[in-house]
């Protein structure tokens, strides 16, 4: 028995690096229904630049601080110079030019740092297990479950207690709505693309001392980020936030019932919700 | 008119499986431009004709794979029905993938798509029994065209397997040429171009595109059993998210909306990777770049800019002489 209750604790970790993963994904779907698959190229720079940064042998923490920062303007300027110019294009091109772009950072990233993956030491203030009793787990575990669920707090009154958050919730409802009102909505897309890419980067730097960095996790997190942001309801940050648990949980505990089928199980649940429930468990009905 | 167009296209594919013996030097990577050209094909009608952005389309060429490799080792079949029985396969799966998918439209269905080919390929992984797993079928053998134990036509040498693939992709583009001339196909383009409209005038669209589907699931599969008995193995890589965006790359890059265009496409994709990748391994940055261009600026791909500058030779206005674009209605 205790062995699944510590696969629940576990998946309760991968779940809220999951949700801080997926969240930038939903709100950026639900401003202009933009569907970015560079996403996970975000995710994949935010654990390489951390990577580069504590070879250099500075802190893992001024990396915690600096890399989403710095992922955050490259997302800005990629919105500003490429993506602004795609979107009176048919909406096939809208997701191209983000596959396009996904390819362009993953191989940018396999010429800097090669094809084979790295690994990031844990912080030495975070080293060993915490234990009370019979229960053990990892200090750095511990330390992300608690950092992110700050920054979950965080986010969401930044979406539900600001002007700013106010205005992206309406964009999601009726984008055209918001502009008549005299919001730009274009300005206000700039700045939640770069909030995207930033928390994306967060996850990825947070995820590299678990994973390391190799340069194929963009690809792989940008499906996981999918599942969870249908399982959730695109748009709706608290649907990233019980998506994100439940895939995070789902996964941990099927990986000791039947390893080889708990990524399968995943799809399977998202295919069930985009059928039955396509506006997911939390998503607003359009 | 019409008519004249669509054998003068006809006429162009076959300049073109003739022209390549003469200007390769490879055998091999001359049918992978004809292969994937059928896998290109394949997308372009889900794309070009249909309006329907598919990630799926791996899972089509996996099937494929894995059938021939399993009719020909496991349950030896002679080869044109194992051949066959991977069209068979790959129009089944297309029909259950295209069966579900369709229930939703836009970025839901590109997902649910996406969600799919995950699917296909943890299902490939965990079953290693039938698919090998991680290390895939191997010894797919390429058996000779024989009738009554006399060879017709040996499939040996690649240049000897580019001719057999070479004349099935000249039959399956007359197919899909023919089809999409057809009502069917000028319906299709109805349903790309305004869905509800096409629907309000009482098209069945559901079967519409299922039908699309399907046809496009059959090349597909033959595309990828084609490739399993070119290279003898059917690895799991085939039935990867990497297949599909290939696959959609390549469609995307010739232009959609004309078949020919996927050819040029694969075309694009094969040679220019096979050349690159021996003097830059990292020449699908390149690529990444090329697709962002074309998402920008140029939708019409590379057949797009071919009619544009043609146009330009004879000093005509490109849009008078550009048929109607397909990537700027949609």
């Amino acid at each position: 028995m205790s062995i699944y209750l510590l696969q629940v604790i576990n998946g309760v970790g991968i779940g809220m690096l999951y949700f801080l993963l997926a969240v930038g994904l939903s709100i950026v779907f639900g401003l202009l229904r933009f569907v970015n698959f560079a996403h996970g190229a975000f995710y994949l720079l935010g654990a390489y630049f951390c990577f580069q940064m504590t070879r250099w042998g500075m802190s893992f923490w001024l990396a915690l601080l600096v890399v989403p920062v710095v992922v955050g303007a490259v997302g800005w300027l990629v919105e500003k110079l490429v993506l602004r110019h795609v979107y009176d294009k048919p909406h096939e091109f809208h997701i191209l030019v983000t596959v396009g772009l996904a390819l362009v950072v993953q191989e940018l990233v396999i010429v800097q740092w090669g094809p084979l993956g790295d690994n990031v030491p844990v912080p030495d203030l975070l080293q060993g297990v915490v234990m009370w009793g019979n229960f053990v787990y990892p200090k750095y575990r511990l330390f992300v479950i608690a950092f992110t669920a700050v920054l979950a707090v965080g986010l969401w009154y930044l979406l539900e207690g600001t002007r700013l958050g106010s205005a992206v919730r309406a964009g999601s409802e009726s984008t055209e709505m918001v502009s008549l009102l005299g919001i730009n909505v274009f300005r206000i897309f700039s700045l939640v693309f770069a909030l995207g890419a930033a928390t994306a980067a967060l996850a990825g730097v947070l995820a590299a001392p678990i994973r390391g960095a190799e340069p194929f996790m963009g690809i792989e997190a940008l499906g996981v980020a999918f599942v969870i942001v249908v399982v959730g309801g695109l748009g709706s940050f608290g649907g990233a936030l019980v998506g994100g648990l439940l895939i995070g949980i789902v996964q941990s505990v099927m990986s000791t019932v039947w390893p080889e089928g708990a990524r399968l199980m995943i799809y399977i649940v998202m295919a069930a919700v985009l059928l039955l429930l396509p506006h997911g468990l939390m998503g607003r009905k359009a | 008119m019409n008519a004249m167009r669509k054998h003068f296209h006809l006429w162009l594919a076959l300049a073109f499986v003739v022209a390549m013996p003469l200007t390769l030097r490879s055998g091999s990577l001359a049918s992978e431009v004809l292969i994937f050209g059928l896998a290109a094909m394949g997308c372009n009608l889900l794309l070009g004709y249909t309006g329907l952005l598919s990630f799926g389309q791996g899972i089509f060429f996996g099937l494929g794979s894995y059938t021939i490799a399993l009719t020909l080792t496991r349950w030896p079949l002679p080869m044109p029905l194992a051949l066959a029985a991977a069209v068979g396969m790959g129009a089944l799966g297309a029909a259950l993938v295209g069966w579900i998918a369709i229930r939703q439209r836009g970025t839901y269905f590109v997902m649910l798509t996406l969600a799919f080919a995950q699917m296909f390929y943890f299902l490939a992984y965990s079953f290693p029994g039938l698919t090998g797993g991680d290390n895939g079928l191997l010894d797919i053998p390429r058996p000779s065209i024989a009738v009554a134990g006399h060879t017709l036509w040996p499939l040996v040498s690649p240049w000897q397997y580019y001719g057999f693939v070479a004349v099935v992709f000249l039959v399956t583009f007359w197919f899909l040429q023919k089809a999409s001339n057809s009502i069917f196909g000028r319906t299709l383009l109805a349903v790309r171009d305004n869905e509800e409209r096409a629907g309000a005038i009482g098209y069945n669209l559901k079967l519409l595109k299922l039908q699309a589907f399907v046809i496009s699931g059959a090349v597909t599969g033959l595309a990828g059993a084609l490739h399993a008995m070119m290279t003898g193995i059917a690895p799991l890589s085939s039935a990867e998210y990497h297949t599909s965006e290939m696959i959609l790359v390549m469609t995307v890059i010739g232009g959609t909306g004309n078949l020919l265009a996927s050819l040029l496409g694969s075309a694009f994709y094969v040679l220019l990777g096979d050349w690159l990748s021996t003097l830059w391994p990292r020449w699908l940055l390149l690529l990444g770049v090329v697709l962002i261009i074309v998402s920008l600026g140029m939708q019409r791909g590379l057949w797009g800019l071919g009619q544009t500058l043609w146009s330009l030779v004879r000093r005509k206005q490109p849009a008078a002489a550009a048929p109607p674009s397909v990537g700027e209605k949609a």
